[in-house]
């Protein structure tokens, strides 16, 4: 299952230049570049004549894709511009565009129908690129559904077992009072665990030498960003009462993009606002979290190992998997809308 | 024993519905916020006598297939 009137980010900007990058997106093969002036662009990466990827190309003239094979050339609009030893260019003879934008040094692109591209839809990841806080992006590629990584960060009793030696205790499971929010599109799960030991990763970037009061509350839009707000402060100084000081507060920053139904792009970012201008404690933060995520990325390759063997096989909820089941309830709700649009659409075109 | 790990969920139809929240407990109960049935309104509304009776919102039972 794909949702594919969304943005999705397909790259890091760093990943893009005037080499293309192949990248297969909700099942569909991508090519992107950066054309002479800077500007990303997403086609097809399939040629028409004899579907050769259009990724193992390269670019002339600044602008304009050749296919290795038979050198077909194409525009950023995907419309075949030359082929070589004829005048007539086959009407046939275009790949599809994608629409992509830019933003908080991700590349994303529309999957669904260009007419519905809104940019104002991307999701907020400013922390990314605000001067105020250090951050560092990272990809991984994860063996899985994109849902199981959604369950995954919707559902953080699993630090206490997975994470056990950087971010997670016992606390996470056994003093924690989670609230689940559903609105028509998204979730916010929120966790405070009061006066109890901080992680070690806690106590390594903070310094915690006593109890502290921890908060995650994680904020999740469909079809997958998922957005972390960590932290915590020295216990009975006033964060549940809004009031955060002489702690550490982080943002976890979540995207993924489906490859396949078994597959996923798993681009993420660590934020926070202290020490933000100081690239060693931006470092630090970055590789305890990254240390986590590889834990994390182990789960999920057993998990669908096991669910490909017998995706029939039952599987039993309990109550710390409520923000992901509703997460799973809108993306189903949402998936049903847009198929009976599509079908609408296939029968008044008909 | 003091409760340890407690769900709360709390459902948000649009900007104007919204329900009280539904609780899950360690020892698997649900439990729900809503007004008890006084004597006077059991009699006038020809309830039965046995049990004890709670008014909830539809919004509730709406959450409830919703997010149960």
């Amino acid at each position: 299952m794909f949702l594919r009137n969304h943005w999705y980010v397909a790259a890091s900007d760093h990943e893009i230049g005037s080499k293309p990058l192949s990248r297969l997106i909700l099942g569909e093969p991508v090519v992107i570049y950066r054309a002479e002036d800077g500007t990303p662009v997403a086609l097809e990466d399939r040629c028409p004549h004899r579907r050769l990827p259009l990724s193992m190309g390269k670019l002339v003239g600044g602008d304009v894709l050749q296919c290795h094979y038979h050198g077909l050339r194409f525009d950023r609009t995907g419309q075949c511009v030359r082929v070589p030893g004829q005048d007539m260019i086959p009407q046939a003879a275009r790949v599809r565009s994608y629409p992509v934008i830019e933003r908080y040094h991700w590349l994303w692109i529309w999957m669904g129908d260009p007419a519905l591209a809104d940019p104002a839809k991307i999701t907020d990841y400013h922390w990314l690129d605000d001067p105020a806080w250090g951050a560092k992006t990272d990809y991984l590629y994860a063996q899985c559904n994109w849902q199981l990584i959604c369950d995954n960060l919707l559902d953080l009793t699993h630090l206490a077992f997975v994470h056990e030696t950087t971010i997670g205790n016992m606390a996470l499971v056994e003093h924690a009072q989670v609230r689940v929010e559903r609105t028509p599109n998204g979730v916010r799960v929120t966790r405070w665990i009061i006066d109890q030991p901080a992680p070690p990763a806690f106590v390594k970037i903070g310094g915690f030498t006593g109890n502290v009061d921890r908060w995650q509350i994680i904020d999740y839009t469909p079809p997958a960003f998922i957005r972390l707000d960590v932290g915590a402060t020295p216990t009975g100084t006033g964060a549940p009462q809004g009031r955060r000081v002489g702690g550490i507060q982080m943002r976890n920053l979540n995207a993924i993009t489906p490859e396949t139904e078994t597959t996923s792009h798993y681009f993420w970012g660590q934020a926070h606002d202290f020490e933000p201008h100081n690239p060693d404690m931006t470092e630090r933060v970055f590789q305890q979290i990254k240390t986590a995520f590889l834990e994390d990325v182990a789960v999920f390759s057993a998990q669908q190992k096991m669910i490909d063997l017998d995706p029939s096989a039952p599987q039993v909820d309990i109550n710390a998997d409520a923000g992901g089941i509703q997460a799973r309830r809108i993306c189903d709700r949402l998936y049903k809308e847009e198929q009976a649009a599509r079908a609408a659409a296939q029968t008044a075109a008909e | 024993m003091a409760l340890k790990f407690r769900v709360e969920l709390v459902w948000q139809g649009n900007d104007t519905d919204s329900a009280s929240s539904i609780f899950l407990t360690t020892d698997g109960r649900v439990i729900l916020q809503g007004r008890a049935v006084s004597r006077e309104e059991r009699t006038r509304l020809a309830l039965p006598d046995e049990g004890e009776m709670i008014s909830v919102d539809r919004n509730l039972i709406r959450a409830i297939k919703e997010m149960l």
